[in-house]
């Protein structure tokens, strides 16, 4: 496996960044096969921090093993490790029952509302989720059941479900599946407008390189092990992309990446990657 | 024990119908209101964790705790709902530890229980006679100690939804978004299970086994239809079981019906299920 390392790992000085997470030679072995092997990487605190990696890499498995839904050796330190990290979670597709009758409102106020739903939603607790839906623009989703939403309005809600927690990190799952090519740019730059006024930390995994490199601060390229972890600019590289993801990476490497350099015409990116 | 005559009374005066002036019919009344509610609020979360299968498996496990009450010299109507206890427990604690599926889990005790109850039962043939009871199940024999029971169970149990409904609602949604949420999800699963273990149980002795699952599931369904928010899917759900129960209790007493009570009142739920079906379709025809 020589091959898959390319670059030399990036070493953030220690005193250089603070951490939102650290992994720590973090293994996960499912029924012998090891899907994670002694991943170390680190989410600087800010960052918008992508985990990228072709299908079976292991993405998805690592964020299950921060949210603790499965078991791994090793170990994950969250912040300074002292005072416990809020985690706003956004799935790549919610799996539910769609004709459960459960309206949006009642959606973001059942993990916060002590008062059975039954006897209906506070006011107050009613303002607040109003006020997030208008934040990621969906306020007039608030009376629309959650199984009849779409795919980019489910995404948005979910999202207002995790701020509505007021995260230090907010972890995605694939935040743009399902969700045609404006709306997600619309969700990236929401994200980004978002995570600056707020200043969390965004986490997420994502197997679509143009998404990360428009909106990425930080860069993990995981297959199984860490292939490369730095800034953008350092670890999308041609040949880092190649060992990844194998042949197939080429398309998008010369389009969107040639010598190293962004070229792309969306606001997000004027000023941002090119300098 | 406490003294329930009092209670009695008040039904017999403040339900004047002829039927329910009988000690026995009065008892089955008091059952009935509290069992129904209960299932039904159960019975909306069954429906939203998908538990059907797991509920049927309890209610089957019923031969089982009958049997072993009967081996042990225990009463058989303590020794079910202990023993339903014990195997929604330790579905629970497999389904949560093991790889396997969660109906190929409930699948294996399901027929590990009723093969168990068989194997016990076909060595004495008078009993055979005393588990029919059970497959059919009569509210009409409820006895002053179950309804204190229950009584007990009520409280625990509008206790524990008054504090978790919400939650319980979120886990039924999505687990791994309810955990994220700090939200206990196992704890709340266990007792969830615990509850419901007991109330199948009890429900078992009234509806019988066939038709337990019934009780809990055709309520929900149809509020589940009519509900506009799951706030007003409790109501539905509470009014409809509700109703059902107590009209199929003050029919089937009727000289002209003389139907099995848990049948009819599953009828009368499935006529409220049928009906719901109709505000979608008329929605959708207006559509077209």
């Amino acid at each position: 496996m020589a091959a898959v390392n390319p670059l030399p790992l990036y070493q953030p000085a220690a005193d250089e960044v603070e951490t939102a997470i650290r992994f720590k030679e973090v293994t996960v072995e499912r029924g012998g096969i090891s899907i994670l092997d002694s991943v170390s990487a680190n989410a600087p605190k800010g960052s918008c921090t992508a985990i990228i990696g072709p299908n079976g890499a292991g993405k998805t498995t690592l964020l299950m093993a921060l949210l603790g839904e499965i078991g791994y050796q090793g170990a994950i330190v969250l912040g300074n490790g002292k005072q416990p990290l809020r985690i706003g979670y956004v799935p790549q597709r919610l799996s539910f029952d769609r004709g459960m009758p459960l309206t949006v409102s009642e959606f973001l106020a059942m993990g916060f509302q002590k008062k059975p739903l039954w006897f209906g939603i506070i006011p107050k607790i009613q303002d607040n989720s109003r006020r997030i839906l208008a934040q990621v623009k969906a306020e007039h989703l608030a009376t629309r059941k959650i199984g009849a939403l779409s795919g980019g309005e489910l995404q948005r809600v979910l999202l207002a479900l995790a701020l509505r927690q007021d995260p230090d990190l907010l972890v995605l799952d694939e935040p743009s599946a399902g969700v045609d090519f404006r709306g997600e740019l619309i969700f990236c730059e929401l994200l980004d407008k978002l995570r600056v006024s707020k200043g969390f930390t965004q986490l997420m995994v994502s197997h679509d390189l143009a998404t990360v490199t428009h909106h990425a601060t930080h860069v993990i390229c995981l297959n199984r092990k860490v292939a490369a972890e730095g800034p953008p600019q350092l670890t999308l590289t041609p040949e880092n992309l190649t060992a990844i993801f194998g042949m197939h990476m080429g398309l998008v490497r010369s389009r969107s990446m040639p010598e190293n350099r962004v070229v792309c015409s969306a606001p997000c990116c004027q000023g941002k990657c090119n300098d | 024990m406490i003294d329930l005559s009092p209670l009695y009374a008040l039904v017999g005066q403040w339900l004047p119908f002829d039927c329910l002036q009988a000690r026995f019919m009065q008892q089955a009344f008091i059952g009935l209101l509290l069992l129904s509610p209960m299932a039904a609020v159960m019975g909306i979360m069954v429906v939203n964790f998908r538990m059907a299968f797991f509920a049927d498996a309890i209610s089957h496990s019923a031969f089982a705790g009958v049997a072993l009450g009967l081996l042990f010299a225990v009463d058989p109507n303590w020794s079910m709902p202990a023993f339903g206890l014990l195997v929604g427990l330790g579905i629970m604690i497999m389904q949560r530890s093991s790889g396997l599926s969660n109906d190929t889990v409930i699948g294996v005790f399901f027929s590990a229980m009723v093969a168990f109850g068989l194997a016990i039962v076909s060595r004495d043939r008078s009993l055979a006679r005393d588990l029919q009871r059970f497959l059919y199940g009569d509210i009409l024999t409820i006895s002053d100690g179950q309804i204190i029971f229950l009584i007990l169970l009520f409280i625990v149990l509008i206790g524990f939804q008054i504090k978790s409904y919400n939650h319980l609602l979120y886990i039924g949604l999505n687990p791994t978004l309810a955990k994220a949420h700090r939200i206990r999800v196992a704890l709340h699963q266990y007792i969830f299970t615990a509850l419901l273990s007991l109330i199948v149980m009890f429900a078992v002795q009234a509806m019988g086994v066939l038709l337990v699952t019934a009780m809990l599931i055709v309520p929900a369904a149809a509020a589940r239809n009519l509900a506009g928010s799951a706030g007003s899917m409790f109501w539905w759900a509470l009014g409809i079981s509700l109703s059902s129960s107590l009209s199929g209790l003050l029919l089937s007493a009727q000289p002209w019906a003389r139907t099995a009570t848990g049948a009819t009142i599953i009828l009368i739920a499935c006529g409220w299920f049928l009906l719901s079906l109709l505000p979608a379709a008329l929605r959708r025809e207006r559509r077209e």
